[in-house]
């Protein structure tokens, strides 16, 4: 690419502050030309238009959902089942993922069943688990407790596995109280690496879930997807799909804020 | 405090044999829950039945005929999605342009749970074949993309010094240079993006429950409250899933065995 087409588009190096905000702006370009490319298709109607409803439309529909409250009621539904299911699943995974790791005999009696059941694809198990639960809340809770808990327990324990040595000599030598090896030395050495694991678990709760309400629900984002389905209501289909894909990205993306400002200390 | 492996070395058990206990349990305690009476038989089927299941899974060639189907639709997306990704990836990575006008569209998109776009394409492309296969190229396209353009940009800078030096091309850069050094970190990418397309495989088969595979035959058994069968088919699931990750990294290890000798 030529010095001069960087120029011209302002992605040449000139001035730091001019060229990132320059980068921000160009940073919308590629989301607004697919809005604009997609009202422009749908308003040629070379799709029916039952298929591929305008940008507007899906607004429209939007609002509609979110006047007559039926959106912030799947929306409470889904995030509710998400927050307690992945609450007790992250927490038990961090517990035994530490606990696996620290302790000889729990690994030794724990590991091989462990790393068995988490070959399984969570989203293979919801049939099982609609055998054993029913179609009930439980089902979809257990379901994300189950996406969470391995995700999270297995880079607790290869977080708290890879703890230098040399960390634990240290705390050795002086003598620390485990109170403090705790508090000083374990928690912050496992910190960043089990809170890419949070994230990571915390996507694939999100993915099982709209998948589990997707095939059976009475309520949530998936189950009102599901309806737009079955009703052909496509710009009901999309608005679920545009708030899932937020939800998701906005929940990343402060995880992701949380690795770069809580962990800052590890750079200096 | 003496270790329940020391306790077992004494009995004459090995250290493995620990791991071991857990499992059995679990199966005592899935068989007893089997012979308490009907209500308890209809979750828990006993392990006689799965293996009678497995049986005649294999002699009706059920089990082969989905297995090979969902097999060929988890390589075929792999194949396409991950081609695309590669390209994408490598655009993304040598052109400022592209990146800065397609990466945060990409970065966006990657968001949306692929499963909540199941309704989206079965409206679009119907409940077939086609729709399934969407999915699973998306699932090994998303990470792909993301894999080959960090692979790329996190390749040593000495390294690219040596090719200024040589005054080689942009071309022999590519070729020479940034592709050897990055196509190890790729592969792990698709390693990664193998396991997403199994899954996603699986998932798409569950959710659009028409045409063959191991995700329909999994619904059809719960419509029908087989237990045995679903045991059956999800222990292969994982067994299958495990063997395609460990097939490819045999490969990969083969493929590169000569980093080890470089870096040593």
């Amino acid at each position: 690419m030529s010095i001069g087409i960087r120029a011209a588009i302002g992605l040449n190096r000139v001035a730091g502050r001019v060229h990132y905000r320059q980068l921000k702006l160009a940073a919308f370009v590629s989301p607004v030309l697919l809005l604009l490319v997609w009202g422009w298709v749908s308003h040629l109607q070379l799709i029916s238009p039952q298929l591929l409803a305008s940008p507007l439309e899906v607004a429209a529909t939007f609002g509609e959902l979110l006047s007559s409250g039926e959106l912030q009621e799947h929306l409470t539904k889904s995030l509710s089942r998400l927050t307690l299911g992945y609450s007790i699943g992250a927490s038990a995974g961090l517990l035994f993922g530490i606990l696996m790791a620290l302790s000889r005999n729990v690994e030794a009696l724990c590991a091989p069943l462990f790393h068995a059941i988490r070959q399984i694809p969570t989203i293979a198990l919801i049939p099982i688990f609609i055998l054993l639960l029913g179609v009930d809340e439980s089902f979809k809770i257990a379901i994300v407790i189950k996406a969470s808990f391995f995700t999270v327990a297995l880079a607790a324990y290869e977080a708290t596995k890879g703890v230098s040595v040399n960390y634990l000599e240290v705390a050795r030598v002086y003598k620390l109280p485990w109170t403090t090896l705790y508090g000083k030395v374990i928690i912050p050495a496992i910190f960043p690496p089990v809170l890419t694991g949070l994230r990571i678990a915390f996507a694939r709760s999100w993915t099982v879930l709209v998948a589990a309400e997707l095939l059976v629900a009475d309520s949530g984002l998936g189950q009102m997807m599901q309806m737009g389905r079955d009703m052909f209501r496509l710009d009901i289909v999309l608005v679920g799909v545009v708030l899932t894909g937020l939800i998701g990205f906005c929940i990343d993306r402060s995880f992701k804020w949380g690795e770069s400002h809580l962990v800052r200390w590890r750079v200096a | 405090m003496r270790s329940i492996s020391s306790v077992l070395s004494n009995l004459g058990l090995g250290r493995r044999a620990v791991g071991l206990i857990l499992p059995i349990l679990l199966l005592l305690g899935w068989q007893y829950m089997s012979t308490r009476g009907a209500s308890f038989a209809y979750a828990f089927s006993s392990i006689s039945q799965m293996q009678e299941a497995l049986r005649e899974l294999i002699a009706t060639g059920d089990l082969q005929v989905n297995l090979a189907s969902s097999l060929q639709r988890a390589l075929t997306g792999l194949a396409i999605g991950g081609t695309f990704g590669l390209v994408l990836g490598v655009s993304m990575a040598s052109s400022r342009i592209i990146d800065t006008s397609v990466g945060p569209l990409y970065h966006i998109l990657r968001q949306v749970p692929l499963m909540g776009l199941v309704p989206v394409f079965s409206l679009w492309l119907g409940n077939g074949d086609t729709a399934k296969l969407f999915i699973v190229c998306l699932s090994a396209f998303f990470p792909l993309v993301l894999a080959t353009y960090e692979s790329l940009r996190q390749v040593d800078g000495k390294f690219l010094e040596v090719g200024n030096v040589l005054k080689l091309s942009r071309a022999q850069q590519f070729r020479h240079i940034l592709l050897p050094a990055a196509l190890p970190n790729i592969f792990t990418g698709v390693s990664f993006a193998l396991a997403m397309a199994w899954l996603s495989t699986i998932g798409s088969e569950i959710l659009f429950n028409a045409g063959a595979g191991l995700g329909n035959l999994m619904m059809n058994a719960e419509m029908a409250s087989r237990m045995d069968i679903l045991v059956v088919v999800t222990i292969l699931i994982g067994v299958v899933g495990y063997l395609l990750t460990f097939v490819l990294y045999r490969i990969t290890a083969y493929l590169f065995r000569w980093r080890k000798v470089a870096s040593e």
